[in-house]
């Protein structure tokens, strides 16, 4: 008890300390202040840079992508044939071109769809095309995909425009064109388009629906019809397909996925990851950048921080003596500066939160119309506050503790003896 | 702390020897051996530099670098931890600086309860009670609510004065207590002084250059060039 009353004189002799010098400890706290709300600002800025750029990437990649693409042919039927020492002469050689298909495709989507980690599975199939309107031929690909399936995991029905993308699911000879190449074809939605495959065959698709996607490159090139037809025009079996796609729960899993399916699936795996390493750079780039500013900042307001307890503390130095001399201890005076250090933590960090979450919902209505967006992102996290708060408040305990502990080793008598 | 005999020295000091080593090494105290009754009512006296304050900063248990040893209460003080110390003067010591009085942003109410507050053995009420008894003992209850800087230098030395009361001290030490007093109320600390000696058993131990002050004293030291020549 006798504790308590103690530690209440340290508190109140605090108290008193940090209002008889009001500007002293505002400034202090201003500090503070700055610190931890562009640690919040800067943070949930590019937070929401990076989850626009992710929005962005997956709206057309998926976290895992199983295909035959990269599948090496190393098979070289001479040198298995003759021994090395062999000399031969082989006239008219021809490559025969290798597989670059799925034929098993039930399958493999059976066996994605048994992870527990895996939220949407869905094949494709892809192939050049020419398309053919009059007179006018444009190069580009036909995605022949499941609609339900695509949709879940692309949220391609919000991207057509025109048309409704579900109604690739019965409409057999319906397509679904990429709005540049509808406009270079110079076709409108119920127009007609002829496409010509590779080898040779053709067919007339009615427009159904036009898709804007904030990628040119796909809405200049691209159309999508439904998987069944695709498979019809190539002359396949319902278990073909160019590739699977699979999207986890958590996007961080990929690894483990491939790890523990890739002896099952017997094809190329490729993660998003792989296929986006500069994805993954940019944002941790920026993610370092974020911090690295924001951490400057809190630094640069604990150096403030320690001046004015420093600043304090020798103004102070006769009261400090004259409280030791009356039998107030070192740990005393070490109690006494730090409750005003933690104060104004605790005070810069509520305002630093306040202020933080201010400037980012005001530049949250900042107009920037690119790329999809219509204002500036800002993208709030937990741990980002968290982070602001646990930063701001050990750095003032750590600028108020210096000088408190040599508030709390003065020697009285050399003061008072002045 | 063990309680105190009738019988035993408030304070005890032998041989105490201390050097000043700047601006050059140099004995300030050539070996000050004294005892002090409980209850007695003491002056020390000497010229100016003759070592009177160096002196009673050692008692006082602040200043730890000397030679020889100090008791209080019939405990050796001497090389005990500086914790251990400031404990001690809280309960058992009240001191009058010569100059730097008060916490200039408290009150003198404020400050007069601050020792009580931080010893922690009474109440709110009853420290605020004792505070205001003291203030009225040296007739400054009705600057009791003031800030300590508004006050005149007088009646700050008479605050310090209150201040050093409230805990109920076994020794009060005072470094020209009453220096910078007219004489009316010089001589009204006296009579306090000589009233808590007398009548409560308090010892007073007080440096002063004030030869009135010292014969109204029970016993007067002089010092000398760091020696006491007269008990
Ligand atoms: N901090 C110090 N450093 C060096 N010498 C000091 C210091 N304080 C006092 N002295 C010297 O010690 C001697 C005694 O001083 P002091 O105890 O203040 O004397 P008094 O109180 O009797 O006037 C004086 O010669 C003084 O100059
Ligand atoms: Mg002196």
């Amino acid at each position: 008890m006798a504790d308590k009353k103690k530690n209440k004189v340290n508190r109140q002799i605090a108290s008193t300390h940090l209002t008889s010098k009001k500007w002293q400890t505002v400034v202090a706290i201003l500090g503070v202040t700055f610190g931890v709300s562009m640690y919040i600002f800067m943070n949930s800025f590019m937070n929401g840079v990076n989850k626009t750029q992710d929005d962005l990437a997956f709206s057309n990649l998926a976290h895992i992508r199983i295909d035959n693409e990269n599948e090496k042919n190393d098979y070289d039927p001479v040198k298995a044939v003759f021994s090395p020492a062999t000399i031969f002469n082989i006239s008219g050689r021809k490559d025969i071109q290798t597989e670059t298909d799925i034929k098993n495709t039930n399958e493999i989507v059976d066996i994605m769809n048994r992870q527990q980690e895996v939220k949407d599975v869905t094949s494709q199939v892809n192939f050049s095309v020419f398309f053919r309107n009059g007179s006018k031929k444009i190069n580009g690909s036909i995605s022949g995909v499941d609609p339900e399936n695509e949709n879940r995991m692309f949220g391609s029905a919000d991207k057509v425009i025109a048309g409704k993308w579900i109604d690739l699911n019965y409409m057999k000879s319906g397509m679904i064109i990429g709005k540049e190449l509808a406009e270079d074809l110079g076709v409108k939605l119920n127009d007609n388009v002829n496409i010509l495959t590779p080898d040779g065959a053709s067919k007339n698709f009615n427009v159904i629906g036009i898709i804007e996607t904030s990628i040119k490159e796909i809405d200049r090139s691209r159309a999508y019809i439904n998987i069944g037809s695709a498979r019809q025009l190539l002359g396949e079996n319902f278990d073909y397909s160019t590739c699977v796609l699979v999207n986890l729960y958590n996007r961080d899993e990929t690894s483990q996925v491939v790890a523990n399916t890739e002896k099952a699936v017997g094809y190329n795996m490729e993660t998003w990851q792989d296929a986006n390493q500069q994805l993954v750079a940019a944002s941790q780039l920026r993610n370092i950048i974020a911090s690295a500013v924001s951490l400057a900042i809190l630094l640069v307001a604990g150096f403030g921080i320690y001046n004015i307890m420093n600043m304090t503390i020798n103004e102070k130095i006769r009261e400090i003596a004259i409280l030791k001399a009356m039998g107030f201890s070192g740990k005393d005076i070490l109690n006494i500066f730090l409750t005003q250090a933690t104060v104004i933590g605790l005070l810069g960090a509520v305002t630093g939160l306040l202020l933080g979450v201010g400037i980012s919902s005001a530049v949250n209505q900042v107009p920037f119309k690119v790329a999809g967006l219509t204002t500036l992102p800002i993208h709030y996290q937990w741990g980002d506050f968290a982070a602001a708060i646990i930063f701001g408040i050990i750095t003032t305990i750590l600028a108020g503790y210096f000088p408190a502990r040599k508030a709390s080793k003065i020697d009285p008598v050399v003061i008072i003896r002045g | 702390m063990t309680t105190v005999n009738k019988n035993t020295n408030a304070l005890e000091v032998k041989n105490l020897v201390k050097y000043f080593y700047d601006p050059s090494k140099f004995q300030v105290l050539k070996g000050v051996s004294f005892d002090v009754k409980k209850g007695e009512f003491l002056s020390i006296i000497g010229k100016s530099g003759s070592g009177k304050s160096t002196l009673l900063y050692v008692l006082s248990t602040m200043d730890t670098d000397y030679e020889g040893n100090l008791s209080l209460n019939g405990q050796l003080l001497t090389g005990q931890t500086q914790n251990k110390l400031s404990a001690f003067r809280n309960e058992h010591i009240g001191f009058v600086f010569q100059f730097h009085y008060l916490l200039p942003e408290f009150t003198a109410l404020e400050n007069v309860m601050l020792p009580a507050k931080k010893l922690g053995k009474m109440s709110l009420e009853e420290i605020e009670h004792k505070a205001y008894e003291s203030l009225r003992l040296l007739d400054l209850h009705e600057q009791a609510l003031k800030g300590a800087n508004k006050l005149s230098g007088g009646q700050q030395q008479r605050v310090a004065i209150a201040r050093a009361l409230i805990n109920n001290p076994s020794i009060i030490m005072g470094d020209e207590p009453t220096g910078n007093l007219d004489s009316k109320n010089s001589l009204a600390v006296q009579d306090i002084f000589r009233d808590l000696a007398h009548e409560f058993g308090q010892t007073i131990i007080c440096v002063t250059h004030d030869n009135d002050f010292a014969r109204r004293t029970d016993r007067t030291i002089e010092m000398e060039d760091g020696l006491v020549i007269s008990h």
